[in-house]
């Protein structure tokens, strides 16, 4: 240790020398690793926004209920108390005929003439029912014996589809970090290599004297490190922009969706690039380094 | 300090530049190591040093068994040597003191020992002068003069020097032996390996190791 620390400033000279050496292709190493991170970080904020979007869909997850026709008041909040002792059942309201309609004018916006069309109102009254969309089975077999019920939008087509898209994006999202977790330890054990090889005959004269693997070996990992951490920062760098690019044109597009705050968004990418891009550079230093061993 | 019993080496390509090398060298002790080119001098050293291995027989250097299996205590070993090598194998890109200074960097000293040293091990060998000066921009001379320096700096208990009045004229090689054997103390041992016979002469103290073909015999002069 007393070593270690007594040669720090030869290690980061050597480091910076064997930088300067092989100047382009480090540059080049630090410009794809950059693009490498971006593009991991990128598929992985997508992945953790369109999970967010999808929980928040959740939770507006509703059925609709439709009862009867002609049933009076009495029995339709009888069957309202029911349904909200159901459980997994977070919210039951009664949507009457004119609410019904509102809610159409709304949705059709201009188009909402035709509705003029008919002499009288055509919706029905309904319940709607907000609910917990793990419980969505559980919640359709509780509303099987209740009397009275007509008819119910269970919208379990809708359900099952985000859920797929979650599983699919899970999928693509590990399958990308696998990917470019491996190029980029590729990408810092090649160069090492290449450092080694570079440096060869000064390895070979360090061995002569005596010095210790670690010793010899501790620049290239410096060096690994940096290239990783300064793509790192290339990588957040790009990301920052994106992100505010984004959110400027999403945020105004997408109202109705409540997005993650970008600050809290930005926070995470970069501790999560930071400490990815420090562990594969040593790991990649690491490969780097055992593999050039051999010869 | 060296001890080699019936050892022989044979090269990856069957060259067979040492056979049945049997010979002790003690603490302190000069040595001169002679012979024709190709004879077999850098090969004895490389043994030394554990860069080759014998191919048969056995060699003990600094109480250590020089074979593959012990590579990890051959560089720990080879940090008690200052090795002084035919064609110096000094540090490019870096000054005459960067490359004393290597001679120390893993031996558990302070920065600071470190560097003061260095400066004092420059000094001895007449490169005070030239600290700062990158290596590559030295004569030949001077280059020598600092590969000494990076080997005696760290005070070993054998200095290895390889040829080290190869290219030199007469009154040149004469002043590097005398530096050379002014490293020698009762803690030093310094081996130097020559084919410049005439050099050896009027030496009338230290062991002469003659190689010729791999095969050696030692003959003393003096005391040692
Ligand atoms: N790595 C090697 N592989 C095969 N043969 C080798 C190797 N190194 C040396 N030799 C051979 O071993 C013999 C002894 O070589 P060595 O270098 O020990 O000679 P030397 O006495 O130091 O010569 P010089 O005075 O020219 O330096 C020579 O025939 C040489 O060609
Ligand atoms: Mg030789």
């Amino acid at each position: 240790m007393k070593n270690f620390f007594s040669n720090l400033g030869y290690f980061l000279k050597e480091a910076k020398t064997i930088f300067r050496i092989d100047f382009l292709s480090n540059i080049f190493s630090i410009f794809s690793i950059g693009l490498i991170f971006f593009i991991l970080s990128m598929v992985i904020s997508g992945w953790w926004l369109s999970k967010e979007v999808v929980e928040v869909l959740q939770k507006e997850a509703e059925i609709n209920i439709y009862f009867e026709e002609g049933l009076d008041n009495i029995r339709v909040n009888n069957l309202l108390e029911n349904i909200k002792s159901i459980k997994g059942v977070r919210e039951a309201n009664l949507v009457d005929k004119e609410e019904s309609y509102k809610r159409m004018e709304e949705i059709l916006e201009k188009e909402a003439r035709i509705l003029e069309l008919f002499d009288e109102n055509p919706f029905q009254p309904f319940i709607e029912v907000k609910i917990d969309i793990s419980e969505v089975d559980g919640i359709l077999e509780d509303l099987e014996p209740l009397e009275n019920i007509d008819y119910i939008r269970d919208n379990k087509d809708i359900i099952d589809k985000l859920e797929k898209i979650i599983t699919i994006l899970t999928i693509v999202g590990i399958l990308v970090i696998t990917a470019t977790g491996i190029s980029t330890l590729v990408v810092i054990s090649h160069i090492i290599r290449q450092g080694i090889y570079n440096n060869r005959d000064q390895i070979n004269t360090l061995k002569l004297l005596g010095a210790p693997d670690s010793f010899i070996g501790f620049p290239f990992l410096l060096e690994g490190l940096f290239l990783t951490v300064v793509g790192g920062i290339l990588a957040f760098g790009l990301i920052f922009f994106t992100f505010r690019l984004g959110y400027k044109q999403i945020g105004t597009s997408l109202l109705f969706i409540p997005l993650p705050s970008m600050e809290g968004l930005v926070k995470a990418m970069a501790i999560f690039i930071l400490i990815l891009s420090g562990a594969l550079g040593i790991i990649g230093s690491f490969f780097g380094l055992s593999s050039a061993k051999g010869n | 300090m060296i001890e080699a019993r019936d050892v022989s080496l044979v090269y990856g390509d069957g060259t067979e530049a040492l056979k049945d090398v049997n010979l002790k060298i003690d603490k302190g002790d000069i040595v001169y190591i002679t012979g024709h080119s190709g004879s077999g001098k850098t090969s004895l050293l490389k043994l030394f040093m554990g860069i080759e291995y014998p191919t048969k027989g056995q060699l003990k250097v600094l109480d250590l068994d020089i074979k593959k299996e012990e590579e990890n205590n051959i560089r720990k070993m080879r940090r008690l040597i200052g090795p002084v090598f035919q064609e110096f194998k000094l540090i490019r890109g870096r000054t005459a003191l960067e490359n004393v200074m290597l001679g120390l960097r893993f031996l558990n000293l302070p920065h600071r020992k470190i560097k003061e040293e260095s400066i004092i091990a420059l000094e001895k060998v007449g490169l005070g002068h030239k600290r700062d000066s990158l290596v590559e921009h030295l004569s030949f001379g001077e280059t020598q003069r600092v590969a000494i320096a990076r080997a005696v700096v760290r005070k070993p208990a054998i200095i290895l020097a390889d040829e080290p009045t190869g290219n030199l004229d007469l009154d040149n090689a004469l002043n590097i032996m005398e530096l050379l054997t002014s490293f020698r103390d009762e803690d030093t041992a310094v081996i130097i390996t020559t084919h410049a016979t005439h050099l050896l002469e009027d030496i009338d103290e230290g062991k002469f190791i003659r190689v010729n073909q791999g095969q050696v015999t030692v003959e003393s002069r003096g005391e040692a």
